[in-house]
């Protein structure tokens, strides 16, 4: 299960229809989000038309914030920065959810082939996701523990499974390719 | 034809002065995995597996690493890209 390297650039993903149907939503989910902060940005034809949009400001909601972080301490280099690059940050990690998604949507049985460009798209498409989930969670150093024994009634018990099996599909694809990094060495 | 005074290197010193590097630098998440930092470093900055797993545990264990050096430009360019693979990375003056 999980991703496995598959032959030269080219690694296949297991997936059952009930895993499929997870990341789809899930997906489905992150695209939403980042809707949301265009839909609320600024619109001023020539300023989108050059990639910056109104927002100066860092979102105001957490999820939306570890998606898109300031890049710098500074409160005013930040805003800066964000002005002229924020549009171009959502839009990439727009582009990953949606390869990600369409491709598990065009899927007619249980096996995904992807290649090595697909499967940065997947890594950064998966990532966000757990962050996202990570937020939700509140996920630090020291939780892993409490949300382990989660009551199987709580409604974070589910969250905290998709959470870990993300994480467990996540790090198969990087060894897949860290795999194939190895064998291109000289 | 001009000619080369004298001040030249007066003039170049300011110069390097305001082009003292950058730095890019990555925190610590507890969400991240180690595997995939490693991945993105290795990917990003074309670092060996060697190069990119030293950083990822400097992240891991000081909460934070310094991941690349230079210009501002520069530097803009791998906060972006480090943030578009989902890393917590920021910029900063070398002094800092």
């Amino acid at each position: 299960m999980g991703f496995s390297k598959s032959g030269k650039d080219s690694f296949i993903l297991d997936v059952s229809a009930n895993e499929r149907e997870v990341l789809i939503n899930l997906s489905g989910q992150v695209i939403e989000i980042l809707a949301e902060r265009v839909d609320a940005a600024t619109t001023d034809p020539l300023a989108e038309l050059i990639g910056i949009t109104g927002h100066d400001s860092p979102p105001d909601d957490e999820v939306l914030m570890r998606l898109l972080p300031n890049a710098y301490a500074d409160p005013v280099d930040a805003s800066e920065f964000r002005r002229y690059t924020e549009s171009d940050l959502r839009g990439k990690k727009r582009t990953h959810a949606m390869l990600m998604r369409s491709q598990l949507m065009e899927l007619e049985d249980e096996k995904l082939l992807i290649d090595s460009h697909d499967a940065m798209a997947w890594l950064g498409a998966m990532n966000d996701i757990r962050l996202a989930l990570g937020v939700r969670l509140d996920v630090d150093e020291n939780s892993h523990e409490k949300l382990e024994l989660l009551s199987p009634d709580d409604p974070m018990h589910a969250v905290f499974a998709v959470y870990s099996w993300l994480g467990w599909l996540q790090e198969s694809l990087v060894l897949a390719l860290m795999q194939d990094l190895d064998v291109r060495e000289p | 034809m001009a000619q080369v005074e004298g001040e030249v290197e007066e003039l170049t010193n300011p110069l390097f002065f305001v082009d003292r590097p950058w730095v890019t630098v990555v925190w610590d998440d507890p969400v991240n995995l180690m595997s995939y930092v490693t991945y993105v470093f290795m990917s990003l900055f074309n670092y060996s597996k060697e190069r990119a797993t030293e950083l990822m545990l400097l992240v891991h264990n000081e909460g934070r690493a310094v991941v690349s050096s230079g210009r501002r430009e520069e530097m803009e360019r791998d906060v972006a890209r480090l943030h578009e693979f989902g890393l917590w990375a920021t910029l900063a003056r070398d002094d800092q």
